[in-house]
């Protein structure tokens, strides 16, 4: 049987769901994610959970409360050969790092083609299950299992809209607008291969800058950060999960509690989102970043009445250290994680397409991996 | 100096649903502690909220009862604060689009007609509950009404008395049941009203410091609150007892005080932003008009009509426009009997009779209005009798049953076979010659023993009409 | 930020951070403020706000009631309860 793992931010009934955090330490879901249920349906098997970055937004360190390794676990497993898939929820681009730095194909889905109905709720504007695999094929075998529309998500497209995975696209890629972002020579050596390949294919390349995109990051930290500072408020050690043993009032309960638990990385990410929402703030922050999204969105669709899909890097280097920062490295990933956009990353880069383009960046991915060549 | 209170209410009312807002959870009330509860209305990750139709549905009706214009396109917001009711630490509510906004709802008290303006109309989700345990010193969380779809009507300052509010309240009441949108049971909790009040020197134009008064589970209890608060605001403004701040107070109706809140609730800043699980609900024309459509007759509008057009009585006429209920039941028993006046008297004295003693209330009424009219025209055409009739009506009160095949089933079908009247009779004079003797006597009550004993032998299928004739033609032939 | 305003955003979000973890949330939120700059260098003033990504309107369900799960089920990783209601220490009013 084909294994996959999923990621620890997929909640399943026979496995324990920490996200990452130790306030979710054994936390056991009373239900299995729908992804869990039509991987199942479609015969997979569940190889076990993979470890991730507290509440998944950490991308370029490990802030699990338990020290283990999202890259270690999922790409170790892959290159191994033990699965086929690894199911990762992509909330700051964390996936997407990992599968570029490893060598591996990952696919952020378009937003909405996915269930999130059992994804622990982080930045639910922008999230999306995707996949990560070894090949582009196995990528879009697993990505077939699970899309779909599901009655229990209401973000979702109707079934008339989910393009057929199954099939490679009949119409290739023509041209492909390359968006210049400043990276090490490694990273940079990877666009050259992209280029080459994509050259050597007959597919036209066009080079592009855009403020706009670039400042994808700050108004996604912006949402992101809000939006977790929201969702995390429900992790309060009343109802289940970690209470403080130092507590008399309700006050001390809460407040030790998610003192206790949480990590910097999520508490940083707390205390900015709630003064992003700040009746002071909210216009000049949050409702900015609201209509920059719009600008970033309507960049990209100018960009694809062109181009077929867009290339960027999806991190500066191939590895990341301590001084690096998940907020400052999300500016590869951002741009498709705040316009819901699907992203591919294969060969070290990211390719962006328009909504629905999924099986396109599939295609696109594939020779730039030279599968099946 | 003269001063006069401005007063502006926040009415809370629970929606008719048999489901939860968000969640598929019952939305019953009476419920064991944390019975009607699943993952998302206790706070635990990955469930995605759906709205529940029927809330949008009354939402909309709410508005256009109280004549509001209808956002056609309406979203949902989250709002933050921590306390232990609130399992996700957010409330579901509506900041930037609610349901309806710009209405007014006309009142009536012993100075006349005024019309009060309702600034918005929005839809969210209840809180859940909080036991206070003083064996243990905690205090323990029920989330059955986590969730348990709500709208709040935001009145303009519009009020200047307790009167008035009063009348706004039960004219709001009037509205909401009449309409099926709640209940609008005080005492379980069903409506609820926070009142932001203010006192000013008479002829001012500047608000006072305004307070808000929660915890009022009664209109008597906001009555007294009304009338404390105002004296407690004239006292710290004329006589400088204290200083006023605006904060949100707690009504203690036992010690008859306002006390200002500690909790967090009233706390902070609620950091406001739309729900992105919840996409915008687009009302399009098919969808405003269903609802339109289903809009009843204003209660007063219905009165009116029964008196003038049906000529009912306006003790009968107001008994019925009391309820919803009490009215389709009515108007579908009309629409098959014909008689206004016998519908209403089925309705007014028989079914309030059945409904008292199984004590319940007008609007809990069930029987099925065609078939309450259907009985009504087997008493008329004398297929059935009165006694009998009652004894169905009080079988259609526990189902759904046609009364014709009922009152055949159980022998209730009136006998047209006069031999066996005739037969019945001449063994009733026969048992009791004293009684024939009493009435040839001039006795009239020995009359109606007879009567009596026939009918019940005949189990009282026989037109009472028939029976006194062939009985009195008996005796005297006896 | 100030480390005033940084302590009323700790006890509006229930968290209580040390000093050298104010110091690093404090330069976290002046380099968020500076990076404002290339957003305020967008005019969005004619730009609509983008809250949902898809254009997906009015997902709504039936009114239908359905029991997912038992009481028993829920509270199963409760830190506390009593008599099937979770608990917490008493609130003052």
């Amino acid at each position: 049987m084909k294994k996959i793992l999923l990621d620890d931010m997929i909640l399943t009934k026979d496995l324990p769901t920490a996200a990452g955090s130790k306030m979710l330490d054994g936390y056991m879901s009373l239900f299995d994610a729908t992804v869990v249920e039509k991987l199942t349906a479609a015969g997979f098997e569940i190889g076990g959970k993979v470890p991730v970055g507290e509440m998944a937004i950490d991308l370029v360190g490990e802030t699990c409360y338990a020290g283990a390794t999202h890259t270690a676990a999922a790409a170790k497993a892959l290159k191994n050969d033990t699965v086929s898939g690894v199911i990762a929820f992509d909330v700051n681009g964390a996936p997407r790092r990992v599968a570029a730095q490893n060598d591996l194909i990952f696919l952020k889905p378009t937003y909405g083609t996915v269930s999130r109905y059992g994804t622990v709720p982080v930045a639910c504007s922008g999230e999306t299950v995707g996949v990560m695999a070894n090949t582009v094929t196995d990528c879009r075998q697993v990505l077939t299992a699970i899309v779909g529309k599901d009655e229990r998500d209401g973000t979702m497209h109707a079934d008339a809209l989910t393009y057929d995975l199954a099939m490679d696209m009949a119409k290739p890629a023509k041209k492909v607008a390359i968006l210049k972002m400043a990276a090490d020579a490694e990273v940079t050596a990877k666009i050259e291969a992209a280029k080459a390949e994509m050259a050597a294919n007959g597919i036209e390349i066009t080079e592009i800058e855009s403020a706009e995109l670039m400042a994808a990051k700050t108004a996604w930290n912006i949402l992101m950060c809000a939006e977790l500072c929201n969702n995390v408020s429900r992790y309060d050690g009343i109802k289940y999960g970690y209470r403080t043993k130092n507590y008399k009032t309700i006050d001390e309960l809460y407040t030790n509690s998610r003192t206790e638990a949480f990590g910097d990385l999520l508490k940083t990410a707390i205390l900015f989102g709630s003064d992003v929402l700040s009746t002071k703030n909210y216009m000049a922050k949050y409702d900015k970043a609201l209509r920059i999204r719009r600008v970033i969105a309507e960049v990209f669709a100018k960009l694809f009445a062109n181009a077929d899909a867009v290339l960027m890097p999806a991190c500066s280097k191939m590895a990341y250290t301590d001084a690096d920062s998940a907020f400052e490295e999300n500016k590869y990933t951002a741009p498709a994680s705040i316009t819901g956009l699907p992203a591919v990353v294969a060969g070290g880069v990211q390719l962006i397409g328009p909504a629905f383009a999924d099986s396109a960046l599939l295609d696109l991915a594939k020779i730039l991996v030279k599968e099946g060549k | 100096m003269k001063f006069e209170t401005v007063i502006g209410l926040e009415v809370h009312v629970e929606m008719a649903t048999a489901s939860k807002i968000f969640c598929s959870c019952s939305a019953k009330f009476g419920a064991e502690q944390n019975d009607h509860v699943c993952p998302a209305c206790c706070g635990m990750p990955g469930m995605l909220p759906i709205v529940n139709k029927k809330v949008v549905d009354l939402g909309m009706t709410a508005g256009m009862m109280l004549n509001c214009h209808i956002n056609r396109t309406t979203t949902f917001d989250k709002k933050s604060y921590y306390y232990p009711d609130l399992p996700c630490s957010y409330q579901t509510t509506q900041w930037f689009a609610p349901v309806a906004v710009n209405g007014t709802v006309e009142i009536e008290t012993a100075n006349g007609k005024k019309a009060i303006r309702i600034k918005q109309i929005h839809m969210e989700e209840d809180a859940g509950k909080l036991v206070h345990d003083d064996w243990t010193d905690t205090s323990l969380v029920d989330f059955n009404r986590t969730s348990v779809p709500l709208i709040e009507i935001v009145s303009q300052p519009d009020l200047s008395s307790a009167e008035e509010v009063v009348a706004y309240l039960e004219r709001l009441r009037s509205l909401l049941r009449f309409a099926k949108v709640s209940d609008c049971r005080m005492e379980q909790g069903s409506m609820r009203c926070d009142v932001n009040l203010s006192v000013r020197p008479e002829g001012s134009d500047k608000l006072g410091v305004r307070t808000e008064m929660k915890n009022m589970n009664s209109l008597s209890a906001i009555v007294r609150a009304i009338e404390y608060e105002t004296a407690r605001h004239i006292d710290a403004i004329e006589n400088g007892t204290e200083e006023l701040v605006q904060e949100t107070r707690r009504w203690d109706d036992v010690k008859g005080k306002s006390f200002a809140m500690r909790n967090k609730e009233t706390a902070g800043d609620y950091r406001y932003f739309p729900d992105p699980n919840v996409m915008p609900i687009v009302i399009d024309d098919a969808w405003y008009d269903s609802v339109k459509a289903s809009l009843p007759e204003f209660p007063e509008v219905k009165k009116a009509r029964y008196t003038t057009e049906l000529g009912l009585s306006d003790y009968d006429a107001n008994l019925l426009t009391d309820s919803r209920a009490l009215c389709d039941c009515f108007e579908a028993a009309l629409a098959v009997c014909g008689s206004a006046k016998e519908a209403a008297n089925w309705l007014i004295s028989d079914c309030m009779n059945l409904l008292n003693r199984r004590q319940m209330t007008a609007d809990q009424l069930t029987v099925n209005g065609t078939a309450l009219g259907q009985l009504i025209k087997l008493v008329a055409d004398g297929k059935v009798g009165r006694g009998n009739a009652k004894k169905i009506l009080e079988a259609m009160f526990e189902a759904d049953l046609d009364p014709a095949k009922y009152a055949e089933e159980n022998g209730y079908i009136v006998s047209n076979d006069t031999g066996l009247i005739e037969k019945v009779i001449k063994e009733a004079i026969a048992a009791d010659p004293k009684a024939v003797a009493d009435f040839k006597g001039g006795k009239e009550k020995a009359l109606m023993a007879l009567f009596g004993k026939c009918m019940k032998q005949l189990k009282g299928n026989c037109d009472p009409q028939v029976l006194r004739t062939l009985l009195i033609d008996e005796i005297n032939k006896a | 930020m100030d480390k005033n305003t940084l302590l009323s955003l700790e006890k509006v979000n229930q968290l209580s951070l040390t000093d050298a973890q104010r110091d690093a949330v404090l330069a976290f939120f002046a380099k968020q403020e500076e990076d404002m700059a290339a957003l305020n260098a967008i005019d969005t003033s004619n730009v609509e706000r983008m809250v949902h990504v898809m254009p997906i309107l009015t997902v709504v369900r039936e009114d239908v009631e359905k029991k997912l799960f038992t009481r028993d089920e829920l509270q199963k990783g409760a830190p506390e309860t009593m008599d099937g209601y979770w608990q917490v220490p008493r609130l003052v009013e």
